[in-house]
């Protein structure tokens, strides 16, 4: 990976990184391979009856690559209403393809936890009592020549 | 206690990431106040688990972003006096008058520390007498900040694990570990000051310390070592050509976990005696 001055200030100094207290929703995104994920907190606020992200934190029990996924996408989910978080994380699913899989698996991972949050919403909105949803990612975390060794072994 | 305990935490981080930051003789006395500092955390811990009350190692953000050693040498003087006066609320005065003591003895030497330019946040990523190809270098940073983490990560879990053992055989193999990790953390952190990238690890997850399954867990923890001898094997060889010095540490570390996997696989088989006996 590329380490560029935008990527080495979200290493450095992760954005939105720990709990939020005023939290009422969150997602979770996990990768069952390996164990890691990604847990997204959102203080919704109501802007003409939509509901928007008014705050938010994110935590990660996984690599670097994850937190700086975190640190990006939650910056710019902050003020998007649900739609807009629906969008972004939509774009950011299409964009998987294109990078190495470790890092896809990695962003996938955050985006889902982001998605998870919102649908938590509207489950709730139905039910108070839902609870919270977690997406599992379909990426794989393993770079593409140990699957190719993997499978040659 | 309770937050006597994260205000502890988070200047033994503060005190440690100071003594990284530090190019002169201030270095080593930083890294030892550090070291009083991190054996008053686990003082701390000790008395709330006695007292019968919950705790995790949550704490706030530390800020350390300075250009000049005095202003981190403030905040570290500040943090001690807020640490200074809760303890006299500490139901354990014998705990509290050793822990003061050493607050006193230490603010005085910081005070009169001498000040020093900081460059440890200025990211140019250049190591002193090394020229490093871009590929080697972004290697090497990705490396640091993962590998820094990850080293804060396994003290918090290994010191939570000796906290609640009363296992003599598994505490010794537990402290070895901590001192280990505390070991690379520092080099680590050096590393990234000298490449002016420094920061602070980001708060560990509660679930990756209050574990449950300490065979599991273990077992899980052999694999990472065997992995992160790869990574090492892995730099080494990126920077080889560049540095044969830099690649020489990366080996010495290397081996290092090769120490680890003993360590703990000896802990796995102990831990299975004593649950088939």
């Amino acid at each position: 990976m590329k380490v560029d001055a935008q990527l080495l200030e979200h290493l450095m100094e992760p954005k939105n990184y720990g709990r939020l207290e005023s939290a009422q929703l969150h997602g979770i995104g996990k990768n069952p391979q390996n164990g890691e994920k990604v847990v997204v907190h959102i203080e919704v606020g109501e802007d003409e009856d939509q509901p928007y992200v008014k705050d938010i934190a994110f935590q990660a029990v996984g690599c670097s690559t994850t937190v700086v996924a975190g640190s990006m996408l939650t910056e710019e989910a902050r003020d998007l209403n649900f739609n807009g978080v629906k969008n972004l994380v939509a774009a950011t699913m299409d964009l998987l393809g294109k990078l190495p899989p470790e890092d896809a698996a990695c962003s996938e991972m955050v985006a889902l936890a982001l998605l998870a949050a919102v649908d938590t919403y509207e489950k709730q909105q139905e039910d108070p009592q839902h609870p919270i949803l977690t997406y599992n990612v379909s990426q794989s975390c393993t770079p593409k020549e140990e699957i190719q060794n993997e499978e040659e072994k | 206690m309770k937050t006597v305990m994260i205000k502890t935490h988070e200047v033994w981080l503060e005190t440690l990431m100071a003594g990284c930051m530090s190019q002169t003789s201030n270095k080593q006395v930083l890294f030892d106040f550090a070291d009083i500092l991190f054996r008053h955390f686990t003082w701390l811990e000790y008395e709330l688990i006695e007292l019968g009350e919950s705790y995790t190692y949550d704490r706030d953000p530390v800020p350390i972003k300075v250009t000049r050693l005095r202003e981190l040498l403030h905040d570290i003087i500040n943090r001690l006096n807020e640490i200074d006066l809760q303890l006299l609320s500490s139901p354990d005065k014998e705990l509290d008058s050793r822990i003061a003591g050493d607050i006193r003895y230490m603010r005085e030497v910081l005070l009169h520390m001498d000040d020093e330019v900081i460059t440890a946040f200025d990211m140019k990523r250049e190591c002193p007498k090394i020229k490093l190809s871009q590929e080697a270098r972004d290697a090497l940073t990705l490396f640091l900040f993962e590998e820094s983490y990850k080293e804060y990560e396994l003290i918090m879990i290994y010191n939570y694990l000796r906290a609640h053992s009363n296992d003599a055989y598994l505490n010794r193999i537990f402290q070895i570990l901590i001192e280990e990790s505390l070991f690379h953390f520092k080099r680590f952190g050096d590393m990234m000051a000298k490449m002016g990238i420094l920061a602070v690890p980001r708060v560990v997850m509660p679930e990756l310390y209050q574990i449950d399954d300490v065979t599991e867990f273990l077992t899980k923890g052999i694999d990472e070592e065997l992995a992160a001898k790869e990574e090492c094997v892995k730099l080494a060889e990126a920077v080889a050509k560049d540095s044969p010095e830099l690649s020489k540490f990366f080996d010495f570390i290397n081996n290092q976990e090769n120490y680890h996997i003993v360590l703990m696989t000896k802990a796995l088989e102990h831990l299975k005696k004593e649950n088939n006996g």
